[in-house]
């Protein structure tokens, strides 16, 4: 018959494309594993006894040392450090966010005399690291007294991501219609109303991508940190695991249990609102 | 030409006053620190060096080194997880709403604290007790001692750079390519165009901003990173991934020797700048073919 052409044809067309499909997938699981696995095993190591992490890293823990984090925040007085960790992402992240909403609103809203100048200096600041700038900072806050204060470990935090947050808030406001700040100026509206009004609960998604990232990045902050606080009492979690790695070397359980401290509120915030963390980043980086 | 406004200067200036206390002053006064030196490290005793910290930073090989691992680590970063970000998001960008829950958890190590990657890693790597060792060992492998070996340390360390980097380049390359009309891929089918081809003559440039941004992004993070390193390695074996902000921070907070690590964060500013200024010019040049 001359119709059995067709149905191999049909046969072999679905087969090799099942085996690309299968493929393909292959390959995207490969990538979520390689992503979750060092995760899988921090967590597993963290809720285990040095001895059972010893027999096996894969199996789950037969009993659950949910004690290991007491133990760490308590009785290792970890708690402290968790607390300056929040003052200085919370800080850092209000003034980088508020700083930058101003600035956001000045630049898309206005046409003036040097701003494409103005503007360009500060994405230079994108360029800037920690490292390159690390002397001249270290020097003005040992002249202000600042070295082993919050204030200190904020003030320069905050700058650090103060220039992404001054780009994507002007990306995003420029986005706004005109229309709609022209009409609140027309009302009668002062700068700071439309700003209220008009703008913030326009641009609400960004300044929450905004202020999220921020928050990250501080919260994840090691450098600065590192150099400004010296004393105990005022180390972020980021440093204080530094500083317990030297005590507790080879003890994989009490290691783990501090990185997943310092990782959980984090994957917590972002597993909430990763939507948030991606068009902030993704915003940034397409629009120019 | 409209009438003077003070308004938008009002707005603007937090941000700039407090970019130039903690930015550009910094910048600039590290520029001045590099021609002085001082015994004590303390500003009354500066004395003019000139090129003196410049000259001292030529013929110092382990500064050289430094950069020189910096450099590689930007290529390794580029060939590894940029490169793998690319090819992931179209392969992702075929797809309906799964490409979003892949990019999702690609992206998590990227919220892992650097510290934390590093500490997870050194013990990942650990080659008594740790659990790579162990698993090639048990696939008939054998185990090295990943962190300890001069010749595979700095590629290990990118690999846990790479780890958290790739679910960056991911997203930021998807959302590239959701500007592409799919037309464009339709009219290069027609025209005969393999996947490959594909690939090369319309997905590539059409992804330029994205390219471009990821590349500057890459360049400036591999110059100037230092958590990861100092927490994993901190520079050994025998100095083997030592870079520049390991040196900064050594001749710095260690030694005392401010304006030479100045030299360096100046040095340090020149290259990020140079480097980023070169690729945003050869693809904008691109542009005009």
């Amino acid at each position: 018959m001359n119709t059995s052409a067709q149905p191999r044809k049909r046969r072999s067309y679905p087969s090799s494309r099942i085996i690309q499909s299968i493929i393909i997938h292959a390959i995207l699981l490969l990538f979520v594993f390689i992503a979750l696995f060092p995760i899988y095993l921090m967590f597993n190591a963290a809720l285990k006894t040095s001895a059972e992490l010893f027999q096996s890293f894969l199996a789950l823990p037969k009993d659950p040392q949910w004690k290991n984090f007491g133990f760490i925040l308590n009785e290792q007085g970890y708690k402290g450090a968790l607390y300056n960790s929040m003052i200085l992402s919370t800080s850092s992240m209000i003034l980088t966010t508020v700083i930058s909403v101003l600035a956001g609103y000045g630049f898309a809203v206005y046409r003036f005399v040097g701003k494409q100048w103005l503007f360009l200096l500060v994405l230079t600041g994108l360029m800037v690291s920690e490292t390159s700038v690390l002397i001249p900072v270290y020097q003005l806050l040992q002249d202000l007294g600042l070295l082993n204060t919050y204030a200190g470990m904020i003030l320069p935090q905050a700058a650090l991501g103060l220039t992404f947050g001054v780009f994507l808030m002007t990306t995003f406001f420029k986005d706004i219609p005109r229309a709609l700040i022209d009409a609140a100026v027309v009302d009668g509206g002062s700068d700071l109303q439309v700003l209220r009004y008009v703008i913030m609960p326009l641009a609400r998604p960004a300044i929450m991508s905004l202020a999220l990232i921020e928050f990250m990045w501080a919260w994840n902050s090691f450098f600065f940190p590192l150099v400004i606080a010296t004393k105990q009492w005022l180390m972020p979690m980021s440093v204080r695991i530094i500083d317990f790695m030297g005590r507790f070397t080879f003890k994989y359980d009490m290691i783990a249990t501090t990185t997943v401290i310092l990782f959980t509120p984090i994957l917590i915030l972002y597993l909430i609102t990763q939507r948030s963390f991606h068009r902030g980043i993704t915003f940034g980086a397409l629009k120019d | 030409m409209p009438r003077f406004n003070i308004r938008p200067y009002i707005f603007i200036a937090p941000a700039l006053i407090y970019l130039a206390i903690w930015i550009f002053y910094p910048i600039l006064n590290a520029f001045v620190l590099s021609f002085f030196d001082s015994p004590t490290g303390r500003s009354r005793d500066y004395f003019w060096v000139g090129l003196g910290n410049y000259t001292k930073l030529l013929q110092d090989d382990l500064f050289l080194k430094s950069l020189y691992h910096n450099i590689i680590w930007v290529l390794l970063s580029i060939a590894i997880p940029v490169v793998l970000g690319l090819l992931l998001a179209v392969v992702l960008s075929g797809r309906g709403r799964t490409r979003l829950v892949y990019a999702s958890i690609y992206f998590i190590p990227q919220t892992v604290a650097a510290v934390c990657a590093a500490i997870v890693w050194r013990w990942i790597y650990d080659p008594s007790i740790g659990p790579l060792n162990w698993l090639l060992e048990t696939i008939g492998l054998t185990g090295r001692p990943w962190l300890a070996d001069e010749s595979i340390v700095l590629i290990a360390v990118n690999m846990i750079g790479s780890w958290s980097y790739y679910g960056f380049c991911v997203l930021i390359f998807m959302a590239g390519l959701q500007n592409i009309s799919p037309e464009l891929y339709d009219a290069a089918k027609i025209d005969g165009a393999g996947a490959i081809q594909r690939f090369i003559y319309v997905t590539i440039p059409l992804l330029r901003n994205a390219i471009t941004f990821v590349l500057v992004y890459t360049i400036i993070g591999s110059m100037k990173f230092f958590d990861l390193i100092f927490v994993a390695t901190n520079g050994g074996p025998n100095e083997a991934s030592t870079v520049v902000g390991l040196r900064i921070y050594w001749h710095s907070m260690r030694e005392g020797r401010f304006n030479y690590a100045a030299t360096m964060s100046t040095i340090l500013t020149v290259v990020i700048l140079v480097l980023s200024v070169v690729v945003i010019r050869q693809i904008v040049t691109e542009d005009g073919d």
